[in-house]
């Protein structure tokens, strides 16, 4: 199983309430952003521009493995909460694994109806960078 | 705040800290975009109340039912007679949209605490992560007031009758040049534009840089002197989704006591996808003096 099918397991296994509290928690949990990374946040660059909160993203893949940097303000925890989901899931997964994750993350975390429809598409666009990142710098 | 037409509806955020204990008669309600910022802290005694998942029927595209609303207030111990003050996140966008839900309902003590969150929160105020609990109460909703919600039929009806149209989206979304907001591409529509004859006045425009309401002068040079909106007349501001109008709605019917003002929520996501239904793409188009 990889580590993002049993995230998944276990976010799937619990009530709306306790789904609500991992994702709290995930968003306490976020790694703080490497010092190299700062100065491109600051400058407002390599944002997720789908999300209504400045979400940073960074994605390198090297020999076969993702690392995955982010960095959300804590006014906007649920998208502080799914970066670090993300990071807990794939930094330092294999590129092949990120590529062939499932499409629909949401979903299989079960944040779509945790979340409601309209509050799901700037996370869907995080997912979305890491994957095409992944594969594209994977092909290079 | 004095010189709003309403003034008994926003308060400061110094009344409601001295408030805050009141919890017999007021009840302060947090409503936000995102669901997890209450739980993170807020103002002690704020109950929660999701704009999505409390207030939005999740399979019919609709709000909540009057029954379903009758639990939520007994639910979070609002009664009938309780005053209820809304504040949220993004200058109190939510909060509009919360207080125009219960407007709907026919709640009657509903308030606005001006400057919302941002506000409370810059001033360095008490924050609490307790989730409070009130007694139960029996609350008795009224069927949805029409008066302040207009349905499509209405709108097309209300345009042709080149009644007034406030579209309160982004010049580029009101011009057709972006389908969606630029944040938001799934809640598009199969044609931009706009209701021909709306005026466009982006809600935003209402609001201080500390999130606060502009006072009466500034809104008045806005709404009526630049962009001619007549306060007589009917109204009808539309969005995205209808949350934003709901913004514009509190503006103008509180805040500048325009008599007939109205939310179409259904908004650009339903006209936009509406089959037959008359577009206009472009720049604002000047209104005659």
């Amino acid at each position: 199983m990889t580590k993002f099918e049993s995230i998944a397991q276990e976010f799937r296994g619990a009530d709306a309430p306790l789904r609500l509290e991992l994702l709290i928690d995930y968003a306490q949990r976020l790694p703080e952003l490497p010092e190299k990374y700062r100065a491109l946040r600051d400058a407002g660059l390599n944002l997720v521009h789908e999300c209504q909160a400045p979400v940073f993203l960074a994605v390198e893949v090297e020999d076969g493995k993702v690392r995955l940097f982010g960095d959300v303000p804590r006014e906007a925890p649920t998208a502080r909460g799914f970066t670090s989901i993300m990071i807990d899931a794939f930094d330092g997964a294999d590129a092949a694994d990120v590529e062939e994750a499932p499409l629909d993350a949401l979903h299989e975390l079960g944040l779509d109806s945790l979340l409601g429809m309209q509050r799901t598409r700037g996370l869907s666009a995080i997912y979305r960078r890491i994957k095409d990142e992944a594969g594209r710098k994977t092909a290079v | 705040m004095t010189d709003y037409a309403h003034p008994e509806v926003l308060v400061s955020t110094d009344w409601v800290a001295s408030h805050l204990e009141d919890t017999e008669h007021l009840r302060i309600v947090e409503s936000d975009e995102d669901l997890l910022l209450y739980e993170t802290g807020h103002i002690p005694n704020a109950v929660k109340l999701d704009w999505i998942t409390d207030l939005q029927d999740q399979v019919v595209r609709d709000y909540v039912g009057k029954e379903r609303f009758e639990q939520l207030c007994s639910e979070r111990g609002i009664g009938n007679d309780t005053t209820v003050v809304f504040y949220g996140d993004k200058n109190n966008w939510w909060a509009t949209y919360a207080f125009w839900v219960f407007k709907l309902f026919g709640h009657e003590k509903c308030l606005v605490m001006n400057g919302g969150r941002k506000k409370w929160e810059a001033e360095g105020r008490k924050m609490s992560k307790e989730r409070p609990s009130f007694p139960r109460t029996t609350y008795r909703a009224t069927e949805p007031d029409p008066a302040i919600r207009a349905f499509r039929d209405e709108v097309l009806q209300h345009m042709r009758r080149r009644g007034q149209l406030v579209d309160v989206r982004s010049l580029a979304e009101y011009t057709g040049e972006k389908m969606h907001m630029p944040e938001y591409p799934q809640e598009g529509a199969m044609r931009g534009g706009h209701i021909p004859g709306a005026r466009n006045i982006p809600w935003s425009m209402a609001v201080n840089e500390d999130g606060t309401f502009k006072d009466r002068e500034e809104l008045e040079d806005l709404y009526v002197t630049d962009k001619r909106l007549h306060s007589e007349e009917p109204v009808i501001a539309y969005c995205r989704i209808g949350e934003r109008s709901s913004h514009t709605w509190f503006v103008l019917k509180y805040l500048l006591g325009f008599g007939d003002v109205k939310n179409y929520d259904g908004s650009w996501t339903e006209w936009g996808n509406l089959v037959g239904a008359p577009i206009e793409k472009g720049n604002p188009v000047e209104q005659a003096p």
